[in-house]
């Protein structure tokens, strides 16, 4: 157990690893503020007054939270070409959509039930006040869902982290897929799969811990 | 080419048998985890301080790393150490660990919401702890976590997926396969997104009818 | 006194942590007697009450219940809570159970009594609080009051020698206080031993042998109802009552 744990060579190693680990950061960043775009729009759209609005919202966090992010991928890689033959696209941008559709479902999920849990007096005096529809959502229930939706946002943030893994299978250079071109070198999967557990952990502890501080201030 | 989903129908089958064997170490890894997953529970709430931490660092552990790094430890990495393990058991394996380490905590949310006042009740009535626990605590118990339960089997059955990586023959992986094969992408990928996702809602809806029939307070 | 006291406790006391809550209780409840506690909120009325039951563990002081002490660490604690019933404020009825089987569950368990004659008594003790017609009902389709009468019913399955209530009605609505006074004063006529928390004061004037005035984790005073509401002693029953009244 010991030796192939010495065998890992953090000067060789450790640069690819820690500029993947800045890709996993970046494509979590990016596609968790495109997801919370996409959230807030879509879990107003749950609740919106024209049926065909409140459609579309269910069926698209629904569907997308029923299948696994690996499909999501694979098709976006598969796919995107076949729509734009003579487009180069980037593995990192095709992963960001993915990431990002993905998030946005969840996120819209999250926002539905912080929504939901505003108690409806809330609602009732804003309208009482003559407040319209979408100035009651911008001053009397997005300020207090978005608070409620905090805490499990965060929640899926790091589930988020750990989804991002899975762009390596589409060949975009994040952690993991370092973690893989390094194997094929060192053939020492252990130590280095270890090293790299050790880095998602690093990024996804702190989310934890800021999950934890929020909900015991919150309470 | 034009969208015809004609053309791919005959693979269905090959798409269900793969679909079976998703489904086939889901439901074992989350008996299996679930099992482990109330040990470790209990391990939390020892009285001994070591286990404790143990518990605890297992659970933080495995809810901190993805599911394909840990498969990749115990497919890739463990043969170093004389392991050798095939796709469908390192993929049963990562997830028995990973689902043990969610229910552990699903588990402590669910006894912890029942109220005290009920426990309280039940040692005034001169019930000994084995009969509260048995007979006041766990039924609600059940039903606190029944939604969070059914929600992580969900979740942990679209993560089977992963298991594709290591080469498992799931659901995902025939995906890949047949797309290779025809190169009807939209339709393979659509046909497959369906099976996933009704296979997600039909937990889901059983879940709800289990609550029905079970919970009728 | 011919008969020794179902309830004798002897300078209590009980801390939390830093908080020393009760300082030195004197208390004492006869057989068929009813006695009322009352006093401000915090002052320690409800830790007096568990103490009794062994619900809480106090640091000094004798309790005699029923015939068994409380001092001792080999007391059986289920031996006692047999036979002393306990009401509390929140309810806490089992919500997972129809009623009746909320108040066959403990007797069949604890007692081992037969199910037939758990149910019979169960439907007996319904009778009695005017709930008959809801024994196959969810308690949580029932309102406070009922909630309170199936508690109270789910205490006397044990055939307890002693009842104790904290706050029975302090969580109802004003239009379900009376259904369940009018339980317990039945209950106090048919000659139950009785310690009541309350701030009821016209049932503790009309049903209490005898008031208990507490503050602070102190006995301040006692004595029949008429005295203690009508010609109290000390300036803090005056305050107290004065706020109350
Ligand atoms: N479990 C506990 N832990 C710490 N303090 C407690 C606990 N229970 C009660 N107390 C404190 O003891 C004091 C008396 O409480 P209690 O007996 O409930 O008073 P009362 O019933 O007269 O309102 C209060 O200051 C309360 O905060
Ligand atoms: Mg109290």
């Amino acid at each position: 157990m010991v030796t192939p744990l010495l065998s890992f060579d953090f000067g060789q190693f450790m640069p690819p690893l820690l500029r993947g680990a800045g890709v996993t950061v970046g494509l979590v960043l990016a596609s968790g503020i495109a997801g919370t775009i996409i959230g807030v729009v879509f879990g107003i759209g749950r609740s919106a007054p024209l049926a065909p609005v409140r459609w579309l919202a269910s069926i698209y966090t629904n569907f997308i939270r029923g299948i696994p992010i690996l499909i999501i991928l694979l098709f976006l890689y598969y796919e995107i070409p076949l729509l734009f033959p003579y487009a180069t696209f980037s593995q990192t941008i095709t992963a960001m959509i993915g990431l990002s559709v993905y998030a946005g479902a969840y996120m819209a999920e999250i926002f539905r039930g912080s929504i939901q849990a505003i108690p409806r007096g809330q609602l009732e005096a804003g309208e009482a006040l003559g407040l319209n529809y979408l100035q009651k959502m911008r001053y009397v229930v997005l300020p207090q869902a978005l608070k409620i939706a905090v805490p499990p946002g965060i929640g899926f943030l790091i589930a988020l982290v750990k989804a991002s893994s899975l762009v390596s299978v589409i060949a975009a250079t994040d952690l993991t897929r370092a973690g893989r071109i390094i194997t094929s070198q060192n053939h020492a999967p252990l130590a280095t799969f270890l090293v790299v557990a050790a880095l998602y952990f690093v990024i996804s502890y702190p989310l934890s811990l800021l999950g934890r501080w929020y909900e015991r201030r919150l309470a | 080419m034009t969208i015809d989903f004609g053309a791919v129908l005959p693979y269905l089958p090959v798409m269900l048998k793969a679909l079976g064997i998703s489904i086939e170490v889901t439901v074992l890894s989350f008996f299996i985890g679930s099992v482990l997953g109330i040990f470790v529970y209990l391990g939390r709430r020892s009285g001994l301080a070591p286990l404790r931490w143990l518990a605890h660092g297992f659970i933080e552990v495995f809810r901190n790393t993805p599911l394909l790094v840990q498969l990749y430890l115990i497919y890739f990495g463990l043969p170093e150490v004389g392991i050798n393990l095939n796709p469908f058991w390192s993929t049963l394996a990562g997830m028995t660990l990973n689902n043990a380490a969610y229910t552990a905590e699903i588990f402590r949310a669910g006894i912890e919401s029942v109220p005290n006042g009920l426990v309280e009740a039940a040692g005034a009535l001169g019930m000994r702890f084995s009969q509260t626990f048995r007979f006041i605590v766990l039924k609600p118990a059940i039903r606190n976590v029944l939604p969070a339960l059914t929600n992580q089997f969900i979740v942990l059955f679209l993560f089977s997926s992963v298991g594709s990586v290591i080469s498992l023959n799931e659901l995902t992986s025939a995906l890949a396969d047949l797309n290779q094969r025809t190169l009807r992408t939209l339709e393979i990928f659509t046909i497959g997104g369906i099976l996933y996702y009704l296979t997600s809602a039909v937990i889901a809806g059983s879940s709800r009818l289990a609550e029905r029939y079970l919970f009728r307070w | 006194m011919s008969t020794p006291a179902m309830i004798l406790a002897q300078d209590i006391h009980k801390r939390f942590g830093d908080l020393e809550v009760l300082k030195g209780i004197d208390a004492e409840v006869d057989e068929r007697e009813v006695v009322c506690l009352i006093g401000p909120s915090g002052s320690g009325k409800s830790t007096l009450l568990r103490c009794m039951n062994a619900l809480e563990k106090f640091q000094k002081g004798h309790i005699t219940i029923c015939g068994h002490d409380l001092t001792g660490s080999k007391t059986n604690v289920n031996e006692v809570r047999r036979d002393v019933g306990m009401v509390f404020q929140s309810f806490n009825v089992f919500p997972h159970m129809l009623v009746l089987d909320n108040l066959m569950l403990a007797p069949m368990k604890v007692l081992k009594v037969s199910k037939a004659e758990a149910r019979e008594r169960a439907m007996a003790l319904l009778e009695k609080v005017g709930l008959v017609d809801k024994a196959k009902v969810y308690p949580t389709k029932l309102s406070g009051g009922q909630q309170q009468r199936v508690a109270i019913a789910r205490a006397l399955a044990m055939q307890p020698k002693v009842m104790l209530f904290d706050e029975p009605t302090s969580a109802l609505d004003p239009e379900t206080v009376g259904e369940v006074l009018e339980v317990m004063k039945a209950l106090a006529e048919e000659g139950m031993t009785m310690m009541v928390v309350t701030h009821e004061m016209g049932f503790a004037r009309e049903v209490a042998d005898r008031v208990l005035f507490m503050d602070n984790g102190v006995v301040v005073e006692q004595g029949p109802p008429r005295e203690i509401f009508d010609n109290p002693q000390h300036d803090r029953t005056r305050a107290f009552l004065s706020k109350i009244l």
